[in-house]
């Protein structure tokens, strides 16, 4: 699955900030990157494209990330999606609500690509299992 | 050199998107005070520090990430209840905001920032704590306290789950990975142990207890008194490089994508076309088709000159939000109690006409807050509500976008415009009696007049009305005041859509069109010889009671009349009015400029093409004007007398 091709969609409001994680994921050679601006339009791009991996932030106007990771799971052509949940909310709290929706890895900005490539690696081996 | 090296790209970005971010943010701090328990807006400003925070720590801007970490949490705790608003906490977040633009303004030049005043910092962390914004806290309790929500909310400890529920400590740690979480940028929330004991590590990333805080108890055991946290946000706002960016709506851009492409189609109809009438085949539906084609791509090239102006249409709203803030800031300073009522933000101009069109509107918010409200007192006496409002509007009338400020206010009185016009040795007594009531308004225009005596350290700046009117137009704009004693006054601005295409009138003289501003033209008259007056050595006519001055064009271009002008074109020019003295018209046409390169004859702006394919010049009236001023325009106008 740890493929160069891989199709991420990266989720954010903040235009710099998907960037800066598309530039990443470049730097990690994965540089088939869609974007999306919130929860509600990537829900959208989802279910009418192909992906393979979503990278989403959490607080988003419309729909959030962590509300756009508990439709992911409730879909069921979706649910298989590996979700990385990148976001600035570092307590204990968020990181269990993320857990529990489904999330397979969360990130704390800001973050290097080495460090965003040990979490997609670390996904990556636990979905192999 | 920058201390941005290969982020300049990024960091561009970053500020274009922040500082709009930003500048919603202040607005809505503003709607905030009139509905502290909003919850919807608590919402939308927390985010916006929140992204603002986000995308500052992925460049390493740490006095940034500090700041913005504060309001942020400070946010959170007045959405979830926790904290209340008072005018205190809105004062200090306030400042944030304005620190935060300041720092913008740094990163604009390249330079990382200096961290934020520690007394701010201080207050932030005092309002977190639920202790009033300004008391002089002990340090100690001050750097302990943001570790306890981390011990509270991290039971890290507990040694097995209690059965039944999921075992938290192994989600957890599936998701963070065994190992500890990256050192570098880790937020100490996350870390089970104290704080303390990671601050000297973490300081210059995210350590809620900035370093600057720490290593200068002094400053922090200070009373913070509490006039910082009041300074305008404006006085601090550095004027960053005007942006060369521009974001465009990609509906936009596919409308001039397709528009292209239809024309390209229609050069191909005619491209056979061509081919054919070559050939000889002129019968009537090759005509036709001919014709039709033709039409097409004029309505098709319309359309695209509309589409590729559109992309450089940005909403006013985007110059406007900035004001509520300025306002709001000013009025308290000056002690009155204002609201600065926005519409008509939706309306679209020109992207560098915006930009222009800022200081002008500035100057009129501050004016309108500062010169036309009277004090509480004033109001009070002359039985006003006690709360001022100044509306600032945008509308679409035609062609041309009107803006207005209007406030309630006490108005200005023509006699003492005059009189201070007098004083100021800026007209004589006799031009004074010889102006009417709306006349003497545009008086304050003239460089060098301000209505009040002493300068206040608001309005007064070094600009006066003077700047901005030559700012509106250099926008081919123009100013209107209208204003009744006590009720208020309305500053009406009138500007084209676009600088790119101008609406012009094309006259004849000596053969040869040249084009003026339609902007400026008022009415056309006929010039009958018997109605031309001497009047101090200058040709006027009477036009409805007005006398004007009649200036020949031929004169002002400095060629010699081939025949008497047979028309006037009236011109509403800056300071005055005047008759523009021509031989005829060809009618008004829409243009786009062409700057001559190399060579600038005085007042000639551009030339630009007519139908059929002459050149044509187009005259910059102000420029004209002046350089026949500086050519001697008695003997000038003495000579024309001497014709007419």
């Amino acid at each position: 699955m740890n493929d160069q091709n891989m199709r991420f969609l990266v989720v954010d409001d903040f235009s710099t900030m998907r960037r800066i994680v598309r530039n990443l994921l470049k730097e990690l050679g994965y540089s088939n990157v869609d974007e999306a601006e919130d929860g509600q339009v990537a829900l959208h791009k989802l279910k009418n494209g192909v992906f393979d991996f979503v990278v989403t932030d959490w607080n988003m106007p419309n729909m959030t990330g962590i509300e756009l990771l508990r439709q992911i799971r409730a879909d069921a052509q979706l649910k298989h999606l590996p979700v990385l949940m990148v976001t600035a909310e570092a307590k204990k709290e968020n990181i269990i609500e993320a857990a529990t929706a489904g999330a397979n890895g969360y990130i704390v900005k800001p973050f290097t690509a080495a460090t965003l490539d040990e979490k997609l690696k670390k996904i990556f081996s636990n979905m192999a299992k | 050199m920058s201390d941005f090296g290969g982020m300049e790209d990024l960091l561009q970005d970053f500020l274009t998107e922040s500082s709009e971010l930003l500048s919603e943010v202040d607005n809505k701090l503003v709607e905030l005070e009139k509905r502290p328990d909003d919850r919807a807006l608590l919402n939308d400003i927390f985010r916006g520090f929140h992204t603002i925070k986000g995308g500052a720590g992925f460049l390493n801007v740490d006095p940034m990430v500090s700041l913005c970490h504060r309001t942020e949490n400070l946010f959170d705790k007045l959405r979830n209840g926790e904290i209340t608003l008072t005018p205190e906490i809105m004062d200090a977040i306030l400042a944030a905001t304005g620190v935060v633009r300041d720092m913008f303004g740094a990163l604009s030049q390249g330079r990382q920032p200096i961290p934020a005043d520690p007394e701010l910092l201080h207050a932030l962390d005092n309002v977190l704590e639920g202790k009033p914004a300004l008391s002089d806290a002990p340090l100690v309790e001050h750097v302990h306290a943001p570790a306890a929500p981390v011990q509270a909310a991290a039971p890290a400890s507990k040694p097995v789950p209690a059965p039944g529920t999921p075992d938290w400590d192994l989600l957890y740690n599936s998701l963070l990975g065994k190992e500890p979480p990256a050192p570098a940028h880790t937020q100490p929330a996350i870390s089970p142990e104290p704080i303390i004991e990671h601050a000297p590590v973490h300081i210059p990333q995210v350590a809620p207890v900035s370093a600057p805080v720490i290593a200068d108890p002094m400053q922090t055991l200070k009373p913070a008194p509490a006039a910082p946290l009041n300074k305008p946000a404006t006085s601090s706002q550095q004027l960053a490089a005007p942006e060369t960016t521009i974001r465009i709506d990609t509906v936009r851009l596919d409308q001039v994508l397709n528009l292209s492409g239809e024309i390209g189609l229609t050069k191909n109809r005619l491209t056979t076309l061509r081919t054919d009438i070559m050939a000889g085949k002129m019968d009537g539906s090759t005509l036709k088709a001919l014709d039709e084609a033709i039409g097409q791509l004029d309505l098709l090239v319309g359309d695209l000159q509309n589409a590729v102006m559109k992309t450089r249409m940005q909403p006013i709203g985007r110059l406007f939000q900035k004001y509520p803030r300025l306002a709001r800031d000013l009025a308290r300073q000056l002690g009155k109690d204002v609201e600065l009522v926005i519409s008509g933000e939706e309306t679209e101009l020109d992207k560098t006409m915006l930009e222009d069109l800022n200081d002008p509107l500035v100057h009129l918010v501050r004016n309108a807050v500062d010169h036309g409200i009277e004090t509480a007192e004033e109001r009070a006496v002359s039985g006003k509500p006690s709360k001022a409002v100044v509306e600032l509007s945008a509308t679409q009338v035609g062609d041309h976008i009107l803006i207005e400020i209007t406030d309630d206010g006490r108005g200005m009185r023509p006699d003492v415009i005059r009189r201070k016009a007098i004083e100021k040795g800026l007209i004589d007594i006799e031009t004074a009696n010889s102006l009417d009531d709306k006349q003497s308004l545009q008086l304050i225009f003239l460089p060098g007049f301000s209505t009040k005596d002493q300068i206040s350290s608001v309005s007064g700046r070094g600009v006066g009305m003077d700047v901005v009117k030559t700012n509106i137009q250099r926008l081919n704009g123009r100013i209107d005041i209208q204003s009744v004693v006590g009720e208020g006054s309305r500053f009406t601005i009138s500007l084209p859509l676009t600088l790119a295409i101008l609406p012009v009138l094309v006259v004849k003289v000596c053969d040869q069109p040249f084009a003026v501003p339609l902007a400026m033209v008022r009415e056309i008259i006929t010039i009958r010889q018997e109605q031309v007056q001497e009047v101090s050595g200058r040709a006027t006519i009477v036009v409805r009671d007005e006398i004007l001055s009649v200036r020949s064009l031929a004169h002002l271009i400095g060629w010699q009349e081939t025949q008497l002008p047979q028309f006037g074109v009236l011109m509403q020019s800056a300071e005055h009015s005047f008759i523009l003295a021509v031989d005829s018209f060809i009618g008004r046409d829409d243009v786009v400029i062409k700057p001559l390169q190399n060579i600038r004859p005085r007042g000639i702006a551009g030339a630009t093409l007519s139908g059929d394919g002459s050149i044509v010049l187009v005259l910059d009236m102000e420029d004209l004007l002046a350089s026949a001023h500086a050519d001697n325009s008695a003997i000038m106008t003495s000579r024309l007398v001497e014709q007419f």
